[in-house]
């Protein structure tokens, strides 16, 4: 394998051409996605079907780190230890079928030998279901104990690892040649990632355990009175929203606004904290708009009146969400494009929201038909998360590995094709005049009164809109 | 001039529509988790139904036992496949087929038994032990429910019928179930939900009365409806699917659309307003979650004093002797209702009933005999009053 030094990501090398006109290649895509959805859902989730992993946490942890793998495997290690050669020549299914199993590989290495074998043996006894199954604890417990802490590591992960690459551009090693950048950001933001779970989710596993592991944890946790609830759920709200504002800020905004910073360090600083803003906001007024819907929380009741599981349906909306987003961008081809940046975006945010809207609503209508789980918004041992994270990653195995076959094939991009890619990171299409201005101050004045239009509309919505019978 | 024109108005647009986003996200950040956007939330008023009253309530334990070794049931459920596959298919008595976990099926497993029920139960269970996982495993839930009117008048009703028909019909003889049902002394049996530790023993209660009204929540599922057909009963099931269903003057059943593992939908409860003490609530399994039920109560229900009396059945915390955080907002939170009796037992969990005592809660404690395992639980064969 060789070392790779170009400047330009595979990625962004690479430009996707429909292969027949229309909305064919979406078409063929998309029931090609749903029928891999289909068959590998049944093989290896389904509480129905062969292996059953939706135990849930085991089928949760292991959808959630290969999306991380995926993530690194593309936009970490830009594909290395493969040639950029070998990328541009094999055919984009073979290319699936060997990336693919080289990120299930990879991720198994990981859970099994980092997080259960080495830090699970030497470290911290939770993440090792062999340790808390020889200290009593039942085995299936263990294991879902075990896979929780896991899963949440990677919830983290699935924040950090790409906004370390889309809002701080890789800096600064982004100079730096594979695999040497990929091994770096890996560690930084497995790094990062490890900090916040300590500050997150590690008070929730000590209390996971009698009495309370008080010696090597916070109890009661910090967030217990903001968050109304000691669970950990509180903060897979916020975090989940960060994952998904990282991909709306990536795909349908173009980076939009904060590329419009010329200076390196406040553009990439300002995208970073910046993605979190976004994600506090979506994240607060998700689950304010559950308890305009459900009625005010009571804590210590369970399910959908519960605030810990209000939390968890922050981030269950928000992925929602995502699967709009990326939906919208993949076989969209991120329309509208027509219009300036701004607007592109605002159309496509508000187009992304109504398809998610729609595939949340046909998620809680008839999932209970299709995939095993059951009728209702709060069932305690079940997390939409898992079917909408396996559909995403089979869209990113899609287009990140398989070029998006067959619908589309890779072509690689002309000179001003490229020079468009340095056009989203640092952008000169917008710049502020008085009519910028003028827009912006009514623009903003008109969003406030679709906030508190859409906040009065939500009870009538509650009260006159059934959508599970 | 034009080009002027059009540039000013294609920034006025780009304007308008980044202020857009950014204004709707600027109030859904610094208004939607604040007191000022929590006062505007509808104030819900009290329905305050009045359901009658009742003189007294006693509980007696006939098993709350569900299973005797939660190793051996939680083996079974992860050889299964975890805690959302359909109870029927898991490999358990009555319903195994001798295939192995996950392989089971109701109508496989119920044609090894049908034509003994419900007058051979000993054959049956025999049969099924041949065919199930860890068939000494099974236990069960039921409970007598005795309720006293304020003309000193007393009506039984049967809650829940348990798992094992060996060890159900064994428990119905040591606490008279059995004699009871079979002169109609119980008025009803309620059928709580579909679980196999609730339901599973159902065949046991027909042996000795099918002909009794049988109360079930709606969510049944196909194969619930049709295992109450194949057990012998020979009524017309009263399917709940109203909120409230009164069952007598300070009697009422109150039901809870709620999914539950094992592929299980549906769970109902009972409230009674006891004289001058207040509301008391029983349930079998309590999957809605107990401040679920208190707030329903709350929302519907008139009681005396305007309190919460009392509580007792399987509370549904932590079944399997799992935990959660969650589980402590409720043990944290429990105290702020101010119930004067508490009896726990079941799948309430012991680590649950132990941190509610160590809190101080008033639970009421148990003795401890035929095989329940903590003094903590209202065992089998004790007894609650209420009033």
């Amino acid at each position: 394998m060789e070392a790779q030094n170009e400047s330009i990501t595979y990625l962004e090398s690479r430009k996707l051409v429909k292969r027949w006109r229309g909305p064919w290649p979406a078409i063929v895509n998309l029931l090609m996605i749903f029928a891999l959805f289909a068959v590998s859902w049944w093989v290896f989730q389904d509480p129905r079907g062969i292996m059953r992993m939706y135990t849930p946490y085991d089928g949760y942890m292991i959808c959630r780190w290969l999306l991380i793998l995926l993530i690194w495997v593309a936009y970490i290690f830009d594909f290395w230890p493969f040639k950029r050669s070998w990328l541009n020549k094999v055919h984009p299914v073979i290319k699936g079928v060997v990336l693919t199993a080289f990120s299930v590989l990879a991720m198994m290495v990981l859970i099994k030998g980092f997080f259960m074998g080495l830090l699970g043996q030497y470290g911290i006894a939770y993440f090792s279901p062999d340790r808390l199954h020889a200290m009593g604890l039942t085995e299936f417990y263990a294991e879902e104990y075990s896979a929780e802490a896991i899963m949440m590591f990677a919830a983290i992960a699935s924040w950090l690892a790409p906004a370390w690459v889309v809002a701080c551009e890789n800096a600064p090693w982004q100079k730096l040649e594979q695999p040497a950048r990929g091994f770096t950001v890996a560690v930084v933001t497995f790094f990062l990632a490890t900090i916040v779970y300590f500050l997150t989710m590690h008070s929730h596993m000590a209390i996971l355990f009698y009495p309370w592991q008080q010696y090597t944890a916070i109890t009661p946790p910090y967030w217990e009175g903001f968050a109304n609830t000691v669970s950990g759920n509180f903060h897979i709200a916020w975090i989940m929203s960060c994952t998904v504002t990282v991909w709306v800020y990536e795909s349908i905004w173009e980076r939009y606004p904060f590329n419009l910073i010329k200076t390196n360090w406040l553009r990439r600083t300002s995208a970073f904290f910046g993605i979190i803003a976004v994600a506090l906001c979506m994240c607060f007024f998700i689950y304010y708009a559950q308890d305009l819907m459900w009625g005010e929380t009571v804590r210590g009741t369970k399910r959908d009146a519960a605030p810990d599981w209000r939390w968890l349906h922050v981030g269950e909306t928000a992925i929602f969400w995502l699967v709009g987003v990326l939906g919208l961008n993949f076989y969209g081809g991120n329309w509208p494009t027509k219009f300036s940046r701004p607007v592109n975006a605002f159309l496509r945010t508000v187009l992304s929201l109504v398809i998610g809207g729609v595939i949340y609503v046909l998620y809680y209508k008839y999932a209970h038909f299709l995939i095993g789980t059951q009728k209702g918004f709060a069932h305690p041992q079940q997390f939409p998360m898992i079917p909408m994270i396996w559909l995403i990653n089979i869209f990113l195995i899609n287009m990140w590995f398989m070029d998006g076959w067959p619908g589309w094939k890779a072509v690689p991009k002309t000179e001003a094709e490229l020079s468009e890619v340095e056009s989203v990171v640092v952008a000169h299409d917008v710049s502020w005049t008085p009519s910028l201005a003028k827009g912006l101050a009514l623009g903003t004045a008109a969003g406030v009164a679709i906030y508190f239009g859409v906040i009065n509309i939500l009870p009538w919505i509650s009260q006159n809109v059934q959508i599970i019978n | 001039m034009t080009d002027d024109i059009t540039t000013s108005r294609r920034d006025f647009v780009k304007g308008v529509a980044s202020g857009v986003v950014g204004g709707t996200l600027a109030g859904m950040g610094f208004y939607s988790y604040t007191g000022s956007a929590y006062s505007r939330l509808p104030k819900v008023a009290r329905g305050q139904m009045d359901f009658g009253v009742v003189r007294s309530v006693k509980s007696t334990v006939i098993s709350e036992t569900s299973w005797f070794n939660n190793a051996h049931l939680m083996e079974d459920i992860m050889k299964a496949g975890g805690l959302l596959v359909d109870q029927y298919t898991i490999g358990w008595a009555p319903f195994a087929n001798g295939k192995g976990a996950g392989k089971s099926t109701y109508e496989e497993g119920i044609a090894n038994i049908k034509k003994m029920l419900p007058g051979d139960l000993e054959t049956a269970w025999a049969t099924q032990n041949k065919l199930a996982l860890h068939p000494d495993n099974p236990g069960g839930f039921s409970t007598l429910l005795e309720v006293e009117d304020m003309d000193g008048s007393k009506h039984k009703y049967l809650l829940d019928t348990g798992w094992s028909y060996a060890w159900m019909d064994q428990s119905f003889k040591r606490e008279g179930i059995d004699q009871m049902l079979k002169s109609g002394e119980i008025e009803a049996l309620i059928q709580t939900h579909e679980h196999f530790d609730h339901f599973w023993g159902f065949p046991v209660a027909m042996k000795y009365n099918n002909k009794l009204p049988l109360y079930i929540h709606k969510g049944f599922y196909k194969e619930g409806r049709q295992y109450i057909v194949d057990a012998g009963y020979k009524g017309d099931p009263i399917v709940v699917d109203k909120e409230m269903t009164l069952i007598r003057p300070g009697m009422m059943l109150m039901k809870f659309d709620v999914p539950i593992i094992c592929r299980v939908f549906g769970e109902t409860s009972l409230a009674f307003n006891v004289k001058d003490k207040g509301l008391v609530m029983i349930s079998g399994c309590n999957h809605q979650g107990i401040l679920q039920m208190t707030s329903t109560a709350t929302q519907k229900l008139k009681y005396d004093n305007d309190r919460f009396y009392g509580l007792y059945g399987g509370l549904h915390i932590s079944p399997f002797e799992d935990w959660d955080p969650k589980y402590d907002d409720l043990v944290i939170s429990l105290g702020k209702w101010n119930f004067e009796k508490v009896g726990c037992n079941h799948c309430t969990g012991q680590l649950t009933a132990k941190k509610f005592i160590e809190r101080g809660y008033p639970v009421v404690r148990g003795t401890a005999r035929f095989r329940t395992a903590s003094q903590d639980y209202l065992g089998n064969g004790d007894t609650i009053t209420f009033g």
